[in-house]
């Protein structure tokens, strides 16, 4: 429940945060932008995972549509932005829920291999709707608001809105809602028996992953200036879940760990070389041979052996 | 649409069926006894195509040499994989399984580059299949007539070795109960190293049979990997006449769709799918899994 | 030929190594190294490392050395959008170059556009990102297809083509290319008649469902777009049913390029005529015989990919440009851009003020079989180039 210690810490950290511009590095205030964005993705998915034990192949759909919409209503309709960016974030949680209804009626392989199919449509929509989404050349040149155009003036607005979401994202986890859903991950049998409805409460886990992963894929087309049919693609997807497993699922500041490193990872090391592949397959590799449970159960580990000696 | 054209669209369909399903029948094998989803079957053909490259072009021996290269070097690869890391996995989540093929997929896909650079490639047709057999109102051509050959003859050799061998009802019993089985005296992880390396090595046969009709490109195992899944949901995983069922699915779907709707063929295979599962959760011919 | 993988490891090398006593100018490049995209951009980066090499040799830009910074685009745009705003936010690029895929170029361009660096787009043809989204800091030294589209509608008055089938992959550079073809076939084959359009989708492994829809609508040519892998497996798959027997192949997409007829070999049908943007065996310029023979060297083999001159035009643009601007400075440079001609391997090209696309030819022409080599090559190969 929510502890004073966890607060201040939040606290700390986001004031951290604030500081970074003042270091005058363009270069750390973009990098940080792109960290929290995909932290905020990552962690709209473990909603799904972490809270339901449902594994999406498809949640790149949301977030392409949560870019999309947004990008579109700024550039196309001229909606300014505090209009734009909620419509954006409720058409990809109203996609999300339709999806939803028929993803929930099956669980693991068959459960992933449907949001897969449904993410690969919002790909071909996206693709194939020129007229609207700039099809595979892109939707290029986003009309900015003046107040956050500048670099720094989107790195705040980036870390007011994300902290934002993250803090959505903690009440809803941490709600009865959220404890409901632990059961079901646990055993979902035996919630069933007690009066939950299973069905229901996966659904609603469903919509919550795909609204934030909406808002997550605003910021993003926002930060680039454009959105991509590849921001759709099923490798998008693939990224983020590796992001949530790396950092672990099961605890709520796991995915956020893991989009960091992850992305942090990548960039840095595709300053030295392009087998990035070969890189990331021998962090997978580790993970599933020894950190089965993500950084965070490794921190854990560490934490309690240390306590034992 | 004339006679002849539908004729021969219905007889492309059962061909790009027949490379499916010799392709896919690898993957649902794995995944009927081992329950663990292969990410990388779509590499293993990848590999199956180039390795059958190097044989019969670099090194100029024939074909079906290549061909047996191709499913002798993919099973080799498979069973020490197997030995030596995914064995210890068969306890943990499915989704350590997956992201353990997904790993093997990135290090064999740098591993590609390594050996066989970015170039693309190109195979030729066996002596004698690179022409066409004219029927007087269609012509067929020669090597996609022996495709719809060998797809059915995988078929019932594997319906053969698994429902009428005694080794096929030790796999069999495999899937059902493992702890039974090992009481019982059976070497059950010989078992599922067996099973995993056939079904990597149809991957590679899978891969060389397809070499001659299409380039060896760096890539080219990303589009079939999704299509083969596709096929195995469609169908009911470990179920297989029901991954035969939907390779035909799959190979007419994709075929008469791409003709007539030709703006959606990006798409086609998904709403093939998505509609199969709307319809029926667990495959064409697949059970509900209980549990969990 | 397998230098693709030692090349891969020889940029990242290259591209820590400055040694000047003035700080170095730092060009940033991007090409697919992983990957699909990679059987293209891992020449292209060939070529723009050995313009850096030689360019080096001779001194640098302005007597400064060129520092080359080399990363994978990944064919992503939001990718390559993150790595371009690193090189030019953290490692300090002065300009860029590379792209392969429209998306890629045009994510790359809105990029140049808010950061105001010159970008050079030296692979991507899209035609919007010289109309429409043209700006003052992006250049291209590719073709485009508007002026690969007039050629191929030229060809196909050239041919006497009465029906054509038009043949296109469905995403932006087979419907622009097609725009392009549509727009300039009244001008020179009036009488002719497109009777097909079908579009293959990009990635296409497997096209039986469009081989015999095409042989029956009675075309004598086809208009194509197919390239590199796509052609390749059309190829295989069409040429046992007798296709290429009856029907003249016009295509754009570069497969006359060296690298598809080496490695169709025999399989390489009639009938073809295509174009490539360099030849080994065929020069129009007196520069070609030593940036070949380089070229060669670097990789180590003869038969030398065509990819491999646009990378160089690339850098050898931004030298020429920087030494006329006497400067780095992006307003500068982008102002000495315009204009500008310099001569390279494949002729004299000028980048046109307004437009800011570069007038750089193809090489087109039929592939015909030659009794002492093993592949086809391109006979006779006519420069075509844009005024």
């Amino acid at each position: 429940m929510p502890q004073r210690r966890h607060l201040i810490a939040s606290a700390i950290i986001v004031l951290l945060l604030a500081l970074v511009p003042l270091a005058g590095s363009r270069y750390a205030v973009d990098l940080t932008t792109e960290v929290m964005i995909y932290a905020l993705f990552a962690l709209s998915l473990n909603v799904l995972i972490g809270f339901t034990g449902n594994i999406s192949f498809g949640h790149a759909a949301y977030f392409a549509i949560g870019g999309y919409a947004c990008a579109i209503l700024l550039t196309t309709y001229g909606w300014p932005l505090a209009l734009a960016l909620p419509a954006a974030v409720v058409l990809a949680g109203l996609v999300a829920a339709v999806v939803g209804y028929f993803c929930v009626r099956l669980t693991q392989i068959y459960f992933a291999m449907l949001t897969l199919a449904f993410a690969m449509l919002v790909w071909g929509v996206a693709f194939k709707w020129k007229e609207v989404t700039g099809g595979d050349d892109g939707f290029t040149g986003i009309k900015m608001p003046a107040m956050i155009a500048h670099h720094v003036g989107y790195f705040y607005f980036t870390l007011i809105v994300v902290a934002a979401g993250i803090a959505a994202l903690w009440v809803i986890c941490h709600s009865a809602f959220g404890l409901t859903l632990v059961a079901i991950r646990e055993n979902s049998q035996r919630a069933g028996f007690i009066g939950v409805d299973t069905r229901h409460m996966r659904w609603a886990a469903f919509t919550v992953a795909g609204t934030f992963g909406g808002l997550a894929g605003a910021l993003f087309g926002m930060y680039h200036r454009g959105m991509y049919i590849e921001n759709a693609f099923w490798t998008e997807s693939a990224q983020v879940l590796i992001m949530v497993l790396l950092g672990g699922i099961y605890s709520f500041i796991g995915p956020i760990i893991g989009a960091a490193v992850l992305h942090l990872l990548q960039t840095f090391t595709n300053q030295y070389t392009p087998y990035w592949p070969t890189v990331l397959g021998l962090i997978l590799l580790v993970i599933v041979m020894v950190l089965p449970d993500g950084l965070i159960g490794l921190a854990r580990r560490v934490k309690a052996r240390r306590g034992r000696s | 649409m004339t006679l002849t054209m539908f004729t021969l669209n219905a007889f492309y369909g059962l061909a790009l069926a027949m490379n499916m399903f010799i392709i896919a029948s690898g993957l649902n094998l794995i995944f009927g006894v081992l329950r663990v989803i292969n990410f990388a079957h779509g590499m293993f053909y990848m590999f199956g195509a180039y390795i059958t490259f190097t044989v019969a072009k670099t090194w100029g021996a024939p074909f079906f040499v290549g061909v047996l290269a191709a499913a002798v070097a993919l099973g080799l690869i498979a069973f020490v994989v197997e030995r030596l890391l995914l064995r210890h996995l068969y306890d943990k989540e499915h989704l350590m399984q997956l992201l353990f093929t997904f790993a093997l997929v990135l290090l064999m896909s740098d591993a590609a580059k390594m050996i066989w650079g970015t170039d693309q490639y190109s195979v030729g047709y066996p002596p004698g299949m690179g022409g066409a057999v004219n029927l007087g109102f269609v012509m067929l051509p020669q090597y996609q007539l022996f495709l719809c050959v060998v797809g059915p003859l995988i078929a019932v050799a594997m319906w053969f070795v698994v429902d009428r061998t005694r080794w096929g009802r030790v796999v069999r019993a495999a899937t059902q109960d493992r702890e039974m089985l090992a009481s019982l005296g059976v070497n059950v992880p010989m078992v599922y190293a067996a099973v995993f390396t056939i079904g990597s090595a149809l991957a590679g046969v899978g891969g060389a049979l397809a070499a001659p009709r299409i380039a060896l490109v760096p890539g080219m195992d990303a589009t079939i990997i999704n299509e083969c899944f596709i096929i195995v949901i469609i169908g009911g995983l470990g179920n297989m006449w029901g991954s035969f069922l939907g390779a035909l699915a799959f190979g007419f779907v994709v075929q008469f769709g791409t003709v007539l709707a030709p703006n959606w063929q990006d798409v086609l295979p998904y709403v093939l799918m998505l509609v199969v599962l709307i319809i029926r959760p667990w495959g064409l011919l697949g059970r509900p899994e209980t549990g969990h | 030929m397998k230098y693709s993988a030692l090349l891969v490891a020889a940029g990242v090398l290259s591209a820590g190594t400055a040694f000047a006593q003035q700080a170095p100018i730092k060009i940033g490049a991007m090409y697919p190294l992983t990957g699909g995209g990679a059987v293209y951009g891992v020449p292209a980066m060939a070529g723009h490392q050995l313009a850096v090499e030689e360019l080096n040799a001779k001194g640098g830009i302005m007597g400064r050395k060129i520092e080359s910074i080399e990363r994978d685009d990944k064919m992503n745009p939001s990718a390559a959008s993150s790595t371009m705003k690193e090189l030019i936010t953290k490692d300090k690029a002065d300009i860029i170059v590379g792209g392969l895929s429209s998306a890629v170029g045009l994510a790359m361009s809105e990029v140049s556009k808010q950061e105001k660096v010159v970008y050079i787009s030296t692979i991507p043809k899209t035609i919007q990102m010289t109309t429409d989204k043209l700006h003052k800091y992006v250049f291209r030294t590719a073709s485009n297809t508007d002026l690969e589209g007039d050629t191929m509608a030229m060809l196909a008055g050239k041919n006497k083509l009465g029906k054509i089938c038009h043949l296109q992959l469905d995403y932006a550079y087979g419907n622009d290319l097609e725009a392009g073809i549509l727009k300039a076939l009244p001008k020179y084959a009036p009488d002719a008649k497109v009777v097909l359009t079908l579009k293959p989708k990009l990635g296409a492994t497997d096209f039986n469902p469009f081989i015999p829809q095409v042989m029956a609508a009675g075309c004598d040519g086809v208009l194509s777009g197919l390239w590199g892998p796509h052609f390749v497996s059309w190829v295989k798959q069409a040429a046992p049913l007798g296709f290429f027997n009856k029907i003249k192949w016009i295509s754009g997409g570069e497969i006359g390029s060296h690298e598809i007829a080496g490695e169709l070999k025999a399989e390489y049908p009639d009938n073809v005529i295509s174009n490539t943007y360099e030849l080994w065996y065929t020069a129009n310029d007196p520069s070609h015989a030593a940036f070949q023979a380089k070229l060669a060297k670097k990789l180590g083999t003869q038969e030398t990919p065509q990819w491999a001159v646009l990378g160089y035009i690339g850098v050898m643009y931004t030298a020429a440009a920087m030494e006329k601007a006497k400067s780095t400075d992006p307003d500068k440079v982008a102002e000495a851009l315009e204009g500008l001609t310099i001569g390279t391997p494949v002729g004299k090209l000028t980048i046109d003020a307004k437009t800011h696309q570069a007038n750089i030819g193809q090489f087109w022409g039929p592939m015909v079989k030659k009794p002492d080599r093993a592949y086809r090559m391109m006979e006779p190969a006519e420069y075509i180039q844009p005024k």
